[in-house]
């Protein structure tokens, strides 16, 4: 569980891409060495089984080979024991005219043999009565040493004319003749008798036997061995360090072995046993087999292996980089959009996603999302809109009562003293007023315009505060067309005559200038009133939202309509000191209107 | 996130070249590495001598097994120490992995031996020993116990008339020293029976010689004790050519054709054999676990065997009396 946990973790910090190609490659890693081992394993147990049989059958064409070697000795073998010659000769009378005839025959026939096989050591044949060739007829029989005595003979005894094929032994029946030896003898039957009464024997030197055991090498460090029923040895390439007990042999394991091999370790290298058994002669065939030697190619294989894994474990990385990378391609397209959509960016996204899988339906989703969220900005937009109409409408609607009813007032007044020519400018200026202010629910309108309202405006007010206030109108006429929100001036203006001026003692002037610098448009209101202290300056769009009955929502509408019409870094900047006037600096830009405008 | 999949890339990469290298490297064979080089200095190469022949094909057998390039040399005769130390001295110039020496003298060769492992190179010690404990490994007979094995055997042999004549070898060589203490403690309280020790410097006729003379000046000597294979065939002669093999017992040393012939015959009773092939073999071998640096034994006794006549032929005995002279020992020793 924990490791569960873990593990996951691990996932956690990695991105996805990265987790599938790792999950990938861990896993085609795994199952790579899972199969090659299980296959290095199959393809050991069929080379071993393959070897083994290569070897058994080795071992049996070597014990066959063996076996008709015994043959043809023992075909000499009976050869001369049926030999009439040797017959003659020995059992013969002694006083035979033919005696020293026959031994001529026979030494002639013995040095053939001899001639023609350099692997037999001696031969000879021996009477009971001590009567014997040897070889070349020079050797002598042992004095000290009878053949009675010797195992070889005894077993020919009883093989009572057959052949018999000894183990290895010292051959020391002849005089100064002391030569290991594998002994083929039989005993001959007198015709007269029917008695055994002589033996012939062939010393089997080792040198056929070690051709034969030698021929079909087991590899380089392989050898063939043999061994007689009683498990002695008869031949073995490294004989002489056996007999001096330097090393030994498994001879006791292939003795009591049911199967026709095994397996065991051989002084740290591990080998085969593989015997085979001849009928013939009792004796057993044994090939060691070094199972590094069987299994030769094992390193070659090996290395065949690790570059199939390796190629094969580097073409599943770059399968698996695509894989990961086509599956994290949308989420990867996905999360760009979203950085972008973070940043503020709506417009270009729209993620092009087709298919079925999970991450195209988050992308569609997604798409949804970002539409669902652009109608409802669009919606804010549109409200946020009708809501500046609405407090524009409130505006005007604010400043048309008292504005009205004091210059009707004025008007009532003027008429009473006939000034008939000042009620007609006064009354047509209210009129324009009044006109503009109800014209139209258009946000925006012309600096044009907008001057002609605020000179009638002022007209109308320089009339009523006669002694107290002076205008003077310089807009420069190029910037006439331009666009602006409507009613910014006035609520300024207003601004100005009823705190500025309204307490200043004499007569103030209200300046109001329009230029073009460059890309902007920037008109000044100044008026000569009683100006601000600091404090008032810096709390000037303070309450805004508090005080409704108060002049200050005047400007806090125009600094707010200005903002969200041209942005933060348009709208008034107010400059003022105390008793000496205040200038406002209305700065648009020059292209009229942007923002939140479709 | 360009680079970090750069860096994911490289990773693949280098994994999988580290996989091939590995496995590349892992499959590699170990090299088997170029032969030793060691140089046996024996005490005799003569090819009539079938105990230092045996010695020797023992130590190139083992040669062969053990990747040894194997040089012999040796002395004319068996006590000329003098020539053996300039063989010494040969050997030490060609800075051999190892040096095989069979000392002449007990104490004469000892300062080319300390000359050997002052030159920094592996001494093992065959069949004899010098006066100084500096080899690194010695491999021959328990001398001391072939000795007792000759005293235990002559003691049953032996009633109070007995007189008993030592025919040894070279005097001073550790070998004589050696068997002859051993003798004289199997011979146990009998040990006063010795009236004569007298020593042949390896050499037939004078074993001969000397035998016969002292039977000539003891006619009563019924046992001789002869120390090597010199001394029991020269003293068997003496006594064959005396006809007083019925009278005289002679328990021999070794086993050379000509001895077994005489053991065989009746005029030697019995023999103790060595096993030279093992030591020349187990020599070889105990010099490449030094020169490896692997577990070895200071002092390898290769054991020692009393054969008497009747028991000549049995399967274990013939097996170490007679060398199996098959193809492969063949090509060895030639």
């Amino acid at each position: 569980m924990i490791k569960g946990k873990r593990v996951s973790k691990v996932f956690q910090y990695l991105n996805i891409r990265t987790s599938i190609l790792m999950s990938f490659s861990i896993l085609i890693l795994i199952t790579l060495l899972v199969i090659s081992f299980i296959a290095i394993r199959y393809t050991e147990n069929i080379v071993k089984n393959n070897s083994v049989d290569y070897t058994t059958k080795i071992i049996k064409q070597i014990n066959n080979d063996i076996d008709s070697y015994i043959v043809s000795m023992d075909n000499i073998s009976t050869l001369i024991a049926k030999d009439s010659e040797v017959q003659e000769y020995l059992f013969e009378d002694e006083g035979n005219k033919n005696y020293e005839y026959y031994k001529q025959r026979i030494l002639r026939l013995f040095k053939t043999v001899r001639e023609t096989r350099e692997d037999i050591g001696n031969i000879a044949i021996i009477d009971s009565n001590n009567k014997y060739i040897i070889n070349d007829g020079k050797d002598e029989l042992s004095e000290y040493v009878s053949i009675e005595d010797t195992s070889w003979y005894k077993n020919a005894i009883l093989k009572n004319g057959e052949t018999f094929i000894s183990s290895s032994h010292v051959q020391n029946v002849i005089k100064d003749n002391y030569k290991w030896v594998i002994t083929l003898c039989r005993t001959l039957i007198s015709p007269n008798t029917n008695e055994q009464e002589g033996v012939f024997f062939i010393d089997l030197n080792y040198n056929a036997i070690s051709d034969l055991c030698e021929k079909n090498a087991l590899g380089k460090k392989g050898y063939v061995f043999i061994i007689d029923e009683n498990g002695n040895i008869i031949y073995h390439p490294k004989q002489q360090l056996i007999y001096s007990g330097l090393i030994t042999e498994n001879i006791e394991m292939i003795m009591n072995s049911e199967e026709n091999y095994f397996a065991t370790d051989l002084r740290g290298d591990s080998c085969v046993y593989t015997f085979s058994k001849s009928e013939k002669t009792g004796w057993t065939v044994v090939g060691v087999a070094y199972m590094d030697e069987l299994i030769k190619n094992d390193n070659e294989m090996i290395l065949v292996y690790g570059i199939v894994i390796s190629v094969i474990l580097g073409l599943a990385i770059i399968i698996s980089m695509a894989i990961s990378k086509e599956i994290t391609k949308p989420l990867e397209i996905l999360k760009n959009s979203m950085r972008d959509v973070e940043k503020g960016d709506f417009k270009t996204v729209n993620i092009d996603a087709t298919g079925e899988n999970e991450v195209v339906s988050l992308s569609n989703s997604f798409n949804i999302m970002i539409s669902e969220i652009k109608k409802l900005m669009r919606q804010n937009v549109y409200e946020q809109k009708q809501k500046r109409k609405s407090e524009i409408r409130a505006l005007q609607a604010q400043i048309n009562p008292h504005f009205l009813y004091n210059t009707l007032d004025s008007i009532i007044w003027m008429s009473e003293c006939n000034k008939t020519k000042e009620v007609v400018i006064m009354t047509s200026s209210l009129a324009k007023l009044l006109r503009e202010s109800i014209s139209n629910e258009e946000e925006f309108t012309t600096i044009k315009r907008e001057v002609n309202y605020i000179n009638s405006y002022l007209t109308i007010q320089k009339m009523r505060y006669k002694d107290k206030l002076e205008f003077k109108l310089e807009i420069e006429e190029s910037i006439y067309s331009v666009k602006i929100i409507k009613l910014i001036l006035q609520p300024i203006v207003e601004n100005a005559i009823y705190h500025g001026i309204k307490y200043k003692e004499g007569k103030s002037l209200i300046l109001i200038q329009g230029y073009d610098c460059g890309s902007e448009i920037e008109i000044i209101v100044k008026d000569t009133g009683v100006g601000m202290d600091k404090y008032q300056l810096e709390h000037i769009f303070d309450n805004c939202k508090k005080s409704e009955k108060s002049n200050g929502v005047g400007i806090c509408n125009v600094q707010m309509r200005l903002n969200l019409t041209y942005g933060k870094e348009y709208g008034l900047i107010y400059e003022s000191k105390k008793s000496e006037g205040t200038t406002v600096k209305i700065r648009i830009p020059k292209r009229g209107e942007i923002g939140y405008e479709e | 996130m360009r680079n970090k999949k750069n860096l994911l890339g490289r990773l693949m990469i280098i994994i999988i070249m580290l996989s091939i290298f590995i496995i590349i490297f892992s499959v590699k064979n170990v090299d088997k590495g170029k032969p030793l080089e060691m140089v046996y200095i024996s005490k005799s190469v003569d090819e009539k001598n079938e105990f230092w022949m045996a010695l020797i094909s023992g130590a190139k057998m083992s040669a062969k097994e053990y990747n040894v390039n194997l040089t012999v040399v040796a002395p004319s005769y068996e006590a000329d120490y003098e020539e053996q130390n300039k063989l010494i001295k040969e050997a030490i110039e060609k800075k051999p992995d190892a040096i095989l020496l069979s000392p002449s003298s007990y104490t004469e060769t000892t300062d080319m031996a300390e000359e050997i492992k002052r030159n920094e190179i592996k001494l093992v010690l065959i069949d004899s020993t010098i006066n100084s404990n500096v080899a690194d490994s010695i491999v021959s007979t328990g001398n001391y116990v072939a000795g007792e094995k000759m005293g235990n055997y002559m003691r049953t042999l032996i009633n109070d008339d007995t007189k008993i004549v030592v025919v040894s070898h070279v005097k001073g060589s550790s070998t004589a020293i050696e068997r002859e203490t051993g003798l004289r403690n199997g011979l146990g309280k009998y040990e006063d029976k010795i009236i004569d020790v007298v020593f042949c410097e390896s050499k037939y006729d004078k074993a001969y010689n000397l035998t016969k003379q002292l039977i000539e000046e003891h006619p009563d000597i019924d046992m001789i004790a002869a120390l090597n294979e010199y001394s029991s065939v020269g003293s068997a002669k003496a006594v064959k050519e005396l006809g007083l093999e019925k009278e005289v017992i002679i328990i021999g040393f070794d086993n050379s054709i000509e001895e077994v012939k005489l053991l065989e015959e009746g005029i030697i009773n019995g023999i103790v054999i060595q096993k030279p092939f093992n030591m020349g073999y187990f020599g070889v071998e105990q010099a490449v676990k030094a020169v490896k640096g692997e577990k070895y034994v200071e002092f390898l006794d290769c054991g020692s065997e009393l054969i008497t006549k009747e028991f000549m032929y049995t399967d274990e005995n013939q097996k170490m009396l007679f060398p199996f002279i098959g193809r492969q020992f063949r090509e060895v020793i030639e």
